[in-house]
């Protein structure tokens, strides 16, 4: 979706029509329809529709409604903020958490708008990119469903719509509220702290952008300076972000106490499913569930996930959201345990990035797309035979995982090469001064 | 809902027996074992209540012991002489894959007492999801179902217990009554072959008097019609599961850790190609 190939006069009719309004009230619409369908098939057919963490939420809700702990529902590991959204359900109808997540899902494609036209995209190509959000299948489906991710997906769009109006402390307040909820955002501390850079980001002041339009980036020379490394908006960023996460933890603790710690904190960070999922780690971990893993072991299948966090983020920071989006799916990839739900964490990205990708659709951009959803669908094949028709495929099934891991080391290559770098703020010299106030 | 979802989570595990009724009549129980036409009495919702607080296995022979204890008081009225017979005409795992349903008919004469309690002690290596057998309950497939012992969804079967399932089910008269138990497979230890074999024993039997949900502290009869009769004239019903293979082990992990790094690699040399190639760019440009 590279500016230059854009031509007026090429643009084709059904994208006059699709003004972002129009865009947005038929995406509202759809998802009302699919709450009300999705309750009409819970009701009458044998496969619900309805997804069971859904359930799960919603009873947890309806025991902290009634004062108990969320963490007596079994498989409850959120936090009991969560919980605390959904106690309406046992009040209204038990649809809301779902009219909830669905509103969040419709905010993300506000957010992803709004960080583009920041940035100074044209209103076509922001259109389309906010298309790829609101109009993916398996965006529409989880938030209907009642998957609770669209919430965390609008919280992290917000964190970098603060940190683009300069608004560090409401930045950093979200980053730390998110973290809570998800451990996942962890890994933006780095490139966000990075990226703080006192040549390009003052707090206060609004940070010079840089345009969808421009060629070329202005890059001074790097020169270590011990001392811009803990930069004051650092240090705030810093302390602000772990004092919520600390605070909210702190007070989740003291209602529900080592329940709270083990089932929402613990559980993530040492989780190793031996049941079947995308990951290529969860036949080693099957054939080895017997015993336990030494430190040393656990150690090196960390490695490759550490290492590839590392690259990334150090080559990439500047340009702080394609950094997140890469980040992300390298972290679902390497990861221990992946589920379906975890590709929502980039998918919100994607269309932050797509304007700067010289990517075409024809025919790099299908053979992506084709390659990935081709890898997925070989693998649940493979699950079905396993877990429906009950035949051992289980070496079949871990060689469909490997083959995903390479589509997404293919794809991930790729978006690399085709991406046209462009920092997200501008250095700041001396005598741009002027020029910034009257860009503004 | 709630207070109905509430009474079964709460009523944990029964002892198995209640009291047993000694009667002066009924001569031909004696020794340890209970033997079929037994009574006795209970005074919770479900014959398994009690049974977990004090046990923590499901051998027969102290399920068999408890239920001994189980003693009838003297005002509960005792009909002699009712014959009651009670023949397992058809038991199959049916279905595909991890989630079969457990088919039980049974054919029932007798005329007095109201409710089929079936005690399904399930073997290591699947489980009942209390979840779905509350909404099986709702949809009145059963007229009270309940789940003891290990109930957790995510462990493996070296790693659980065994659970019990006891389904109550309304009978009226004579007849046959079919009752299908949705069941699902726990991942099994690896072996050689695999596949991991189950086997299911016959499920415990009892009649009791209809539960009236007031007088939950009035004893209420139940009469024993089998427990634990081992698998004789019928083929034991079977159920394999699929089950990692132990020769995999080695070249798995290696494959595993192998793959891993190449695609890190991969991802690290094409970004560290790329910021040099911006790099360059703009030093070029300057």
């Amino acid at each position: 979706m590279s500016r230059g190939s854009e031509k007026p006069d090429e643009s084709p009719k059904w994208m006059n029509l699709m003004s972002f309004r129009t865009l947005l009230v038929s995406s509202m619409l759809l998802r009302v329809f699919l709450i009300i369908y999705g309750e009409w098939q819970d009701a009458h057919m044998e496969v619900r529709y309805t997804d069971i963490d859904y359930t799960v939420f919603s009873d947890a809700a309806s025991l902290m409604a009634s004062g108990e702990s969320p963490y007596k529902r079994t498989t409850y590991r959120y936090s009991p903020l969560l919980a605390l959204l959904l106690v309406p359900n046992s009040i209204f109808h038990r649809s809301w958490g779902k009219f909830l997540f669905s509103a969040s899902d419709l905010l993300v494609g506000l957010f992803i708008r709004e960080i583009l036209k920041l940035r100074k995209v044209s209103e076509k190509v922001c259109t389309v990119s906010v298309m790829v959000w609101l109009l993916n299948p398996f965006t529409f489906t989880i938030g209907t469903r009642g998957n609770c991710e669209p919430i965390v997906c609008a919280m992290i769009l917000w964190i970098i719509i603060s940190l683009m109006k300069g608004n560090l402390s409401q930045a950093a307040f979200w980053y730390g509220l998110v973290v809570h909820f998800r451990v996942y955002p962890i890994i933006y501390a780095l490139p966000i702290i990075l990226v703080l850079d006192s040549k390009l980001f003052r707090s206060g002041q609004k940070p010079p952008l840089e345009d969808w339009n421009t060629l070329t980036s202005s890059t001074e020379k790097k020169t270590f300076r011990l001392k811009s490394l803990f930069s004051r908006e650092r240090i705030m960023f810093g302390l602000i972000s772990g004092g919520v996460f600390l605070a909210c933890n702190a007070i989740s603790f003291y209602f529900y106490g080592h329940e709270f710690l083990h089932e929402a904190l613990l559980y993530h960070l040492t989780r190793t499913d031996p049941r079947h999922n995308f990951s290529i780690y969860f036949y080693h971990i099957y054939l080895h569930y017997e015993r336990q893993f030494s430190a040393v072991e656990k150690l090196i299948s960390f490695l490759p996930q550490f290492t590839v966090q590392l690259a990334l983020v150090f080559s990439f920071s500047k340009d702080l959201v394609f950094c997140m989006f890469l980040q992300t799916v390298a972290f679902v990839a390497f990861n221990k345990v992946i589920t379906a739900q975890y590709f929502v964490w980039f998918y919100c990205l994607l269309p932050l990035i797509l304007p700067w990708s010289r990517m075409k659709l024809k025919w790099e951009g299908l053979l992506c797309i084709i390659l990935w959803i081709g890898a997925q669908t070989h693998w649940l094949l493979w699950g079905y035979m396993l877990e429906f028709k009950g035949v051992n495929v289980f070496l079949q099934l871990w060689m469909a995982s490997l083959v995903f891991l390479a589509a997404n080391t293919f794809v991930l290559v790729k978006i690399i090469q085709r991406h046209r770098f462009s920092p997200l703020f501008r250095q700041y010299v001396s005598s741009d001064r002027k020029n910034v106030e009257k860009l503004d | 809902m709630g207070s109905k979802r509430g009474r079964s989570v709460i009523a944990a595990t029964f002892i198995f027996f209640a009291i047993s009724c000694l009667n002066s009549i009924s001569t031909t129980q004696v020794g340890t074992s209970m033997l079929d036409s037994d009574t006795f009495c209970i005074s919770d919702q479900y014959i398994m209540k009690s049974y977990f607080t004090t046990q923590s296995s499901l051998n027969e022979s102290e399920f068999r012991s408890f239920l001994r204890l189980q003693r009838c008081s003297e005002n509960i009225p005792y009909e002699k002489d009712v014959p009651a017979v009670a023949t397992l005409q058809h038991r199959e795992v049916a279905g595909e894959g991890s989630h079969r349903h457990l088919l039980t008919t049974i054919g029932l004469r007798q005329s007095h007492l109201h409710e089929l309690v079936i005690v399904e002690r399930l073997p290591l290596g699947v489980f009942a999801d209390p979840f779905e057998l509350q909404s099986l309950q709702q949809r009145r497939a059963f007229s009270d179902v309940s789940v003891f012992g290990d109930t957790d969804l995510e462990q493996p079967s070296f790693r659980s217990n065994r659970s019990v399932v006891e389904i109550h089910v309304e009978i009226n008269g004579n007849g046959e009554i079919s009752v299908k138990l949705p069941l699902h497979a726990r991942y099994q230890p690896i072996g050689e072959s695999g596949y991991s074999r189950v086997e299911f024993v016959e499920p415990d039997l009892f009649l009791c008097s209809r539960y009236v949900p007031d007088q939950e502290h009035e004893q209420r009869r139940c009469l024993v019609l089998s427990v634990g009769r081992s698998k004789t004239q019928t083929r034991s019903v079977v159920w394999d599961i699929p089950a990692g293979i132990r020769s995999h082990t080695e070249y798995v992990s290696v494959i595993t850790f192998v793959a891993a790094v190449l695609s890190a690699f991969s991802i690290l040399v094409a970004s560290v190609l790329s910021s040099k190639v911006e790099s360059c760019k703009n030093t070029k440009e300057l």
